[in-house]
């Protein structure tokens, strides 16, 4: 675990360099056993796949102070390492409409449209980091034999609840935006809700699997 | 009540922004000139934090429906109330089915407008600010329009506030920001390096027309990446000001409306100088200066305290 400052009011902690499940646990790890912990000065906490940012107020407390605490807390042993919790599943219509990338994804993979779908719903996925926007799930890590390249021009509005492929990667749309990612299907479930806590359905670390509908 | 007579180019509901909801990737979305911002609440005896209206360009129009007091400080604005012209960064008092107008912003870009009461609407995820994108907070999480009541309660009349010229930064290009050093600053080379920042520590770029509340597009040198590093990282956490290099090699600062970013950092606006990201406008000629983080902290530390002893309530 390494910490580096990131602006006055920054401080990344940096897990490992790659994309990995065992990495992403000691991020999720950390940053659940942090943010129990509620330090004064500390005003947003951003888990990603290697890495977690610490956004603090330097009026109430300072760089050198916050890394003194941070030092000093066991992470390691505040929750199991074994993050999985239930799996949630998501609906999804694949193709058509809903996916006007699957003609793309399957010249490139060289696999049909009921390959990709089986492919796709066959893998339960870890919420390895939520954002961009809110409640956008990075979910990984996808079968090799969908890796597709982002879209060379992105578009510039992608309907809300759209599931789309990028490189190892997976993730839904969950409103309306513009996005480069390719799409394969659409899902009808309310991924961000601003009225009603948790606002986001999934979590960082969650473990979600997509049923075709 | 205020009703709305003409939005402007863009007025939204903001306020210090939406904090600890960034594991969701939820921003901070919160006014870009924070030092104008708190300055439009003490202005009309508002706590800090409380709503206020960012806009800009002219033609922003509305009328009082009950006598209170405004203020609009950010960018400098030739104002009228009932066609007789008002002074930016003080108290001004509005009778009922008084209108006012803002004919022409002549320095700087965004501009606020604060009130004497309380704003009756409500708080998203424990704040007022807008997320645009994402279309909830503010009013019904879109711009202001025309036609559009806001009501208030515990209306006050406070004595008169001005703030001291002197104490407000001038907003007229070039805008010179400071900067440092940004996490993936090795991803460049030297002279790349020296091209952002300059031989003598200076540059200069354009703002570009493409720039909008989620990041400013800058335009120039194209920054030059060292050969065979990864021109992206695996995606992470940013904060607001960060300056990002995407594959074109154009920086793009990062506003208050994204968490993750995966291109390379090479610097950071200084806080110090992040109030001024709200007024670069299109071809704006933007000076970036290189600063130590112990300098930083020393100019963000001393910034902050004089702001708080600017807006003392007393």
């Amino acid at each position: 675990m390494e910490c580096l400052r990131y602006g006055e009011c920054g401080i990344r902690i940096i897990f490992g360099h790659t994309i990995d499940q065992d990495i992403n646990n000691r991020v999720i790890n950390f940053y659940r056993s942090l943010k129990s912990k509620c330090i004064a000065g500390v005003i947003d906490i951003t888990p990603s796949f290697n890495t977690c940012l610490i956004e603090f107020d330097s009026t109430t407390i300072d760089f050198k102070s916050l890394i003194d605490i941070i030092k000093g807390i066991d992470f390691c042993a505040a929750y199991p390492k074994d993050l999985a919790s239930k799996v949630i599943e998501i609906p999804v219509r694949y193709g058509n409409e809903y996916g006007p990338d699957m003609e793309f994804v399957s010249q490139w993979t060289g696999l049909s449209f009921e390959e990709i779908i089986r492919i796709h719903t066959s893998t339960v996925y870890t919420v390895y980091t939520i954002g961009f926007i809110p409640g956008f799930p990075y979910l990984g890590t996808l079968d090799k034999r969908l890796f597709v390249p982002r879209l060379k021009t992105p578009r510039t509005s992608v309907p809300a609840g759209s599931v789309g492929l990028a490189q190892l990667q997976t993730g839904i749309y969950p409103f309306e935006s513009p996005g480069g990612w390719q799409i394969i299907g659409r899902t009808d479930m309310v991924l961000f809700d601003y009225k009603k806590p948790p606002y986001s359905i999934l979590q960082n670390g969650d473990k979600v699997r997509f049923i075709p509908v | 009540m205020i009703e709305i007579i003409n939005a402007a180019a863009q007025a939204i509901i903001v306020d210090s922004g939406r904090y600890g909801f960034s594991d969701i990737g939820v921003p901070h979305s919160s006014a870009l000139d924070m030092f104008s911002y708190k300055a439009v609440n003490f202005l009309t005896g508002n706590e800090d934090g409380a709503p206020a209206i960012e806009s800009f360009g002219p033609m922003f129009s509305m009328k009082f429906h009950e006598e209170m007091v405004f203020a609009v400080t950010g960018a400098w604005v030739d104002g009228v109330i009932d066609e007789i012209p008002f002074t930016s960064w003080r108290s001004i008092r509005a009778k009922r089915g008084s209108i006012m107008k803002i004919k022409r912003v002549y320095s700087g870009f965004r501009y606020y407008i604060g009130f004497s009461g309380k704003m009756d609407i409500d708080q998203v995820m424990g704040s007022y600010t807008t997320n645009l994108e994402c279309c909830f907070g503010g009013l019904d999480g879109r711009p202001l329009k025309k036609g559009d009541l806001i009501r208030f309660s515990n209306i006050t009349s406070i004595e008169d506030r001005f703030i001291l010229k002197d104490a407000i930064p001038s907003m007229d290009p070039p805008h010179t920001l400071r900067i440092i050093d940004g996490p993936e600053i090795d991803y460049f080379t030297d002279d790349a390096i020296e091209k952002i920042f300059g031989k003598k520590d200076v540059s200069s770029y354009v703002v570009s027309t493409k720039s909008n509340r989620t990041g400013i597009r800058l335009e120039g040198n194209p920054v030059e990446f060292k050969e065979g590093v990864e021109k992206s990282i695996i995606s992470e956490g940013i904060l607001p000001g960060t300056i990002q290099i995407p594959g074109d090699g154009m920086p793009v600062i990062v506003l208050n409306e994204r968490t993750l970013g995966g291109y390379a950092r090479i610097a950071s606006v200084a806080k110090v100088d992040q109030d001024m990201l709200a007024h670069l406008k299109p071809k704006d000629e933007v000076i970036l200066k290189r600063i130590d983080i112990e300098e930083a902290d020393t100019l963000w530390n001393t910034k902050q305290k004089l702001i708080k002893n600017l807006l003392k309530n007393e």
